[in-house]
């Protein structure tokens, strides 16, 4: 079933347009990377779905339901959670004070404790750390709170934008690890990233965005054996 | 789903992590020495607070607020403004500028709005108060303390009108049109017939009362009871300020001032909280206009300047934004100062704006800053941080700390 599909979106930035006519789909149950360089304009892909920007032009829909002039924080209510870019963590509140704020906008609050021990399974380092302030963790804690605080609200779909930016490399591969795992628990994942190679191999489908549209898609082994992707991606050719 | 459908990613997770450790005090090696482990500075006093009982913590609120009622009666020696100002009036009026830093701080402390333009809905509350009550007004009278409650209905109207257009902007730019909305106020009573611009409306009302040889008990040159009703009302106010930190609405307030993108697409509607910071903000702000209009009897379109708002925004900043205790002191602080000092007048304002460099230097968070920590789990899970970390609480604004602060958090963990 499809989950999330966009219909040709078009963003602007004042008069200048970031995306052009953009269509995708997202199925349920996937894990979909859209890759790109900086500036192709994934980050504004990212924040248009999660509803922090408004499109100009087009139609999002998600679970049947059109939602292009949804505000951002009723669309986490119907199940869109975002682990912003930058990883956007609340710097002067503790993990568990973070994680708490990702239930805000939840009204099963019996659900909460489970989801809880889930993001604790997940990540053993957030319940280490639970008692710290977020300002004052590494870059990869950070990054882990980001998306466990985004799974706090139980959503359909989990929204990572560039979860690896700015970590060790081993680390990297444990993200996307993660990824996979909360993906195999029921959750739909988009993703946006620049490390095309870990991007591509742990999704089922992909997209390449170059400045503001769709220019290749494909299953993610596809895109990995592509020749033009691996040039202009990948770092080989 | 429990670990055991998914143990792949965990196993690893050990040896990842300390590749990790690695990255992180790779990351920021020079920030050890800026942060002495153990102890921090500035969140000394709230330390030692959280560490009292809570009978012991009640005992000394009530020797507070005793000793604080009493202050205008002692006159304390060294601390009095006399000769050169009345110290009851002088108390009077500390308590008006700490209400009104308890307001502001709702809005700059909490909500991390920048408000520039406070001063307007103290005139807004002053002058609502004046209208309603001065023989000078040819409107409905009706009795003075009747004034307190309309006007703090009318400025959080004023509130809301100027929130809801202008809360869509950040930063600077809300900063500045705040600004600009306290001129139009200063200016809209300067040029509108009905509010008397400089001529003002004399014998504004007062509770009501005599004493024993027939004149009010409010009187304008008497300090004691205004100074009383004040600081009840900043009683008050404080408690239920306390009450809605605490609870979700609190929350959603912190959450905008750290982050507002990620508080909406953490579900917080932060267009409604940042206008309803705005508005009761602004309802404090008026209610303090209304008791200073009634205490000084007279309104006119003199006391309502840009620098006033500055002053206010400075009570907060100095006190500790977003602590409702660190408002009131440095609300009271910002009056007391110019006060004390009026015998050397030339020096008054030296004077003050050295305290202010001095404390901006030696407590660059405020006298009291805030406590983050306290937002959503109350008191025993704070008591539980508290103990057991005392390292990492300040430095919020601080990127990733270094080593130190991961010793700490490990060490927190082991306890």
């Amino acid at each position: 079933m499809t989950l999330l599909e966009l219909e040709g979106v078009s963003v602007h930035y004042g008069r200048i347009q970031a995306l052009r006519d953009i269509s995708f789909t997202v199925e349920e149950g996937e894990v979909v990377a859209l890759i790109g360089a900086n500036g192709a304009g994934k980050t504004t892909t990212m924040r248009t779905i999660s509803g922090l920007l408004n499109c100009t032009e087009g139609k999002i829909t998600f679970a049947g339901q059109d939602i292009t002039r949804m505000k951002a924080h009723i669309r986490v209510v119907h199940g869109i959670s975002q682990a912003p870019e930058g990883r956007g963590i609340f710097p002067g509140m503790t993990v568990m004070e973070n994680l708490d704020m990702g239930t805000f906008g939840r009204k099963d609050r019996s659900g909460v404790s489970k989801d809880l021990d889930r993001v604790f399974d997940l990540f053993p380092r957030l319940k280490e750390r639970e008692k710290q302030f977020g300002g004052t963790m590494s870059g990869g804690e950070q990054q882990m709170l980001a998306i466990g605080r985004a799974l706090m609200s139980n959503p359909k779909l989990l929204l990572l934008d560039e979860p690896s930016m700015g970590l060790a490399p081993q680390f990297i591969r444990q993200i996307f690890k993660i990824i996979k795992e909360i993906n195999n628990q029921g959750t739909t994942v988009l993703m946006v990233e620049q490390n095309a190679n870990q991007a591509l191999a742990g999704a089922h489908r992909a997209f390449v965005l170059e400045t503001g549209a769709i220019t290749r898609s494909g299953t993610g082994k596809e895109l990995l054996e592509d020749p033009s992707v691996k040039e202009a991606y990948l770092g080989v050719g | 789903m429990s670990m055991t459908d998914g143990p792949t990613p965990l196993q690893t997770a050990a040896a990842e992590q300390a590749a990790e450790d690695r990255e992180a005090s790779s990351k920021a090696p020079g920030r050890s020495s800026l942060r002495p482990q153990g102890k921090r500075k500035s969140g000394y006093f709230s330390d030692r607070w959280h560490a009292l009982s809570r009978q012991q913590q009640w005992a000394f609120l009530v020797v507070v607020v005793v000793l604080a009622y009493m202050l205008p009666l002692i006159n304390p020696p060294i601390i009095t403004t006399e000769p050169g100002n009345n110290f009851a009036l002088a108390c009077f009026d500390m308590a008006r500028f700490a209400l009104i830093a308890v307001g502001l701080n709702i809005v700059v402390g909490y909500a991390g709005l920048l408000d520039l333009g406070y001063v307007a809905f103290f005139a807004v509350g002053s002058y609502v108060a004046a209208m309603l009550t001065s023989p000078d007004s040819p409107y409905l009278h009706i009795p003075y303390l009747w004034t307190l409650p309309v006007a703090m209905a009318v400025t959080m109207f004023f509130g809301v009108m100027l929130g809801v257009p202008t809360l869509r902007l950040r930063g600077d730019y809300l900063a500045i049109v705040t600004l600009g909305f306290g001129e139009i106020i200063r200016i809209l009573a300067t040029i509108i017939p009905a509010m008397k611009g400089q001529v003002g409306f004399q014998n504004v009302g007062h509770p009501p009362g005599d004493g024993a040889d027939g004149t009010p008990i409010f009187s304008n040159s008497n300090g004691v009871p205004w100074y009383w009703l004040t600081l009840t009302i900043i009683i008050i106010v404080t408690l239920l300020v306390g009450n809605l930190e605490r609870s979700r609405v609190g929350r959603a307030w912190i959450a905008i001032r750290e982050d507002e993108d990620a508080a909406e697409i953490m579900g917080v509607p932060t267009f409604k909280y940042k206008v309803w910071a705005f508005a009761i903000g602004a309802a404090v702000g008026g209610l303090s206009g209304a008791l200073f209009a009634g205490q000084v009897g007279f309104v006119n379109n003199q006391k309502f300047d840009v620098t006033t708002s500055i002053l206010f925004l400075a009570a907060v900043v100095l006190g500790g934004a977003g602590n409702k205790v660190g408002a009131i002191l440095g609300g009271a602080l910002v009056s007391y100062i110019p006060l004390r000092f009026t015998a050397i007048a030339e020096y008054k304002y030296l004077i003050f704006g050295i305290a202010l460099v001095l404390i901006m230097i030696f407590r660059s968070q405020g006298l009291l800053p805030a406590r983050q920590r306290l937002l959503a789990y109350g008191r025993t899970a704070l008591n539980k941080v508290t103990s057991r970390d005392a390292t990492e609480t300040k430095d919020m604004d601080k990127p990733p700390a270094g080593p130190d602060a991961r010793a700490a958090g490990q060490r927190g963990a082991e306890a």
